[in-house]
């Protein structure tokens, strides 16, 4: 498992070229300079330890043959798929997600575009478990969606906010990041507006410290306590559970919404990718 | 029950987003002056097939003005333009609860829906203050006023309970979760989460989201006074402290009668080891 895991390392960087010629523990490093140290960005020695042999490397791995593979009922790869800079141009594009694009006519992150692709090009149907099946190391999508986002690592988070729709998706998860609801009045605010605090004994993400927050948002990321890789939209249906807050439908717009305001808070700071966390 | 009701949609891009999401090509209506001009959407007929997506441009962010922009609206109330801020807060509305983003019918432990959880009372709207906004002294008034009014005290007076019952209830954070995984009250009945934000005895490690309360009880006595004011901040804290983080343990029936004298028994108690257990120990300090 390492031995691949650090096979897998040097081609990563390689492909992802000049600009992100540094690991992600190294981007985590320079953050954690940056931030003075940041409780959150230091909580866990172990993690930074491990992030060399991040399992996640092994999911990319199967994510990139499944992405040059000619799969589905249309045996096409997804390397035509246009993630907002061109067909099959998947470096630096998720840092600039989510976007608008005109031939949805909607804004959407990554998981919602590659499922796009999937239909569109490959022809796959929503009751297929490529598509169907969007948690788990297991997973296409997790497979996918981790070596995808991986061509962005040490890029700065740029989602693009110059169509209408975009301003108002992100203005939109403005106002539902601190709209109180549920049985426990609970917003995403309550957790993520203050710097240090502490659930038990997990070191909280501040929102407005955007050295913390791009930490925070860095998904795909192998989560050590659910020995999985796991996406923004499974962090999101996360915290609405302990939020006490219904199901959400993956990849509804509520969830876009979100995604665009908490993508645009971390602006500027560099991705980690993959992370590794608690 | 939200009065806004966008039939189509809260701006006029989000009009844009609904063709395109119920499969209708429709006719986008005018984009208000200054914005991007809105395009009709595709076709979301996906089973039409093979088009290549038509490659997209790069686009840099805007620099967003400090000027206050109007929006085209339409709701209910029909169409118009609105502050830009405005239009934000009804597209929120119309993603939360119109939009099938959620699922609205799920059912909660507490027998109603998601769509009731996530409808606002008047307090959780007082509360909901964006970055940077001050709670308005009126308004604290106005929430204060409102929480005091729902607390219930026990017949009979206030009485303590079993401190042992209040520690596990205390450090249990089950119940009341919904979402992809539903807490069953059958297997185990839900907690009162206090470990999550407070530290207690410091045998176990608390959050720091809300104040410390080591030694609550060896500090304050357990005299009328205080035996009131404490079931009140756990009945519902907004009374004292109004669009406190603290949520309405009471007035929400999150716990019972029965459970909040056992969480007071642990707090005030000077057997409870929230009592016995040294200061100097606490993390978070």
């Amino acid at each position: 498992m390492m031995k691949k895991a650090l096979l897998t390392l040097p081609v990563a960087l390689v492909v992802t070229g000049a600009i992100a010629a540094q690991a992600p523990e190294d981007v985590l490093d320079r953050l954690i300079t940056k931030s003075g140290n940041a409780a959150y960005l230091t909580q866990s020695p172990q993690n930074r330890m491990m992030m060399p042999d991040n399992p996640a490397y092994m999911v990319a791995d199967d994510g990139e043959k499944l992405f040059k593979e000619k799969r589905g009922p249309k045996n096409a790869s997804l390397e035509e798929c246009d993630f907002g800079e061109g067909p099959g141009v998947i470096k630096g594009a998720y840092v600039e997600l989510p976007r608008y694009f005109p031939d949805t006519g909607k804004v959407m992150d990554l998981e919602t575009r590659l499922v796009y692709c999937m239909k569109t090009l490959q022809g796959f149907t929503d009751n297929d478990p490529q598509i169907k099946k969007r948690h788990g190391n297991d997973s296409d999508m997790m497979k996918l969606q981790t070596y995808i986002a991986m061509q962005s690592n040490g890029m700065p988070w740029n989602p693009p906010l110059s169509h209408p729709l975009e301003k108002a998706m992100r203005d939109a998860g403005e106002v539902m990041f601190y709209r109180r609801a549920g049985k426990m009045d609970f917003a995403c605010a309550t957790c993520h507006a203050a710097t240090g605090q502490r659930i038990r004994a997990s070191v909280l993400p501040n929102k407005d410290v955007a050295e913390e927050w791009t930490k925070a948002i860095s998904w795909p990321a192998h989560r050590v306590g659910q020995d999985n890789v796991r996406s923004s939209q499974h962090r999101l249906l996360e915290c609405l559970w302990q939020m006490r807050y219904p199901n959400m439908k993956p990849g509804s717009d509520a969830s876009i919404a979100l995604i665009s305001f908490w993508t645009d808070a971390a602006r500027g700071q560099p991705a980690i990718l993959p992370d590794m966390k608690r | 029950m939200s009065k806004i009701t966008p039939i189509a949609a809260a701006v006029a891009a989000a009009s844009l987003f609904l063709a395109a999401g119920q499969g209708t090509a429709q006719q986008a209506p005018a984009a208000a002056p200054g914005a991007a001009p809105a395009k009709p959407a595709a076709p979301a007929s996906e089973a039409a097939g093979v088009k290549r997506p038509e490659p997209l441009k790069k686009r840099a962010p805007e620099k967003t003005p400090g000027q206050k922009t109007e929006v085209l609206i339409m709701d209910a109330q029909g169409i118009r333009m609105a502050p830009a801020d405005l239009s934000a807060h009804l597209l929120a509305e119309y993603l939360i609860l119109e939009s099938a983003g959620f699922d609205l019918a799920q059912p909660t432990q507490e027998g109603t829906t998601g769509r009731d959880r996530l409808v606002q009372d008047e307090i959780q709207k007082l509360c909901s203050l964006g970055k940077g906004q001050q709670l308005d002294a009126k308004v604290a008034a106005k929430v204060s006023e409102l929480a005091t009014a729902t607390i219930k005290y026990p017949e009979g007076g206030i009485k303590l309970g079993d401190w042992k019952k209040g520690r596990e209830l205390a450090w249990s954070g089950f119940g009341f979760r919904t979402a992809h995984n539903p807490d069953d009250h059958g297997k185990q009945a839900p907690g009162a989460n206090c470990y999550n934000c407070h530290q207690l005895a410091t045998d176990r490690t608390g959050g720091t989201i809300g104040p410390a309360l080591t030694s609550y009880g060896k500090l304050r006595g357990n005299s009328e006074e205080i035996l009131k004011y404490t079931y009140g901040v756990i009945y519902n804290a907004h009374a004292f402290f109004p669009c406190t983080n603290m949520p309405r343990m009471g007035a929400k029936q999150i716990l019972t009668d029965e459970q909040i004298a056992d969480v007071m028994a642990y707090l005030i108690d000077p057997a409870s080891p929230v009592n016995t257990s040294a200061m100097s120990g606490m993390s978070g300090m």
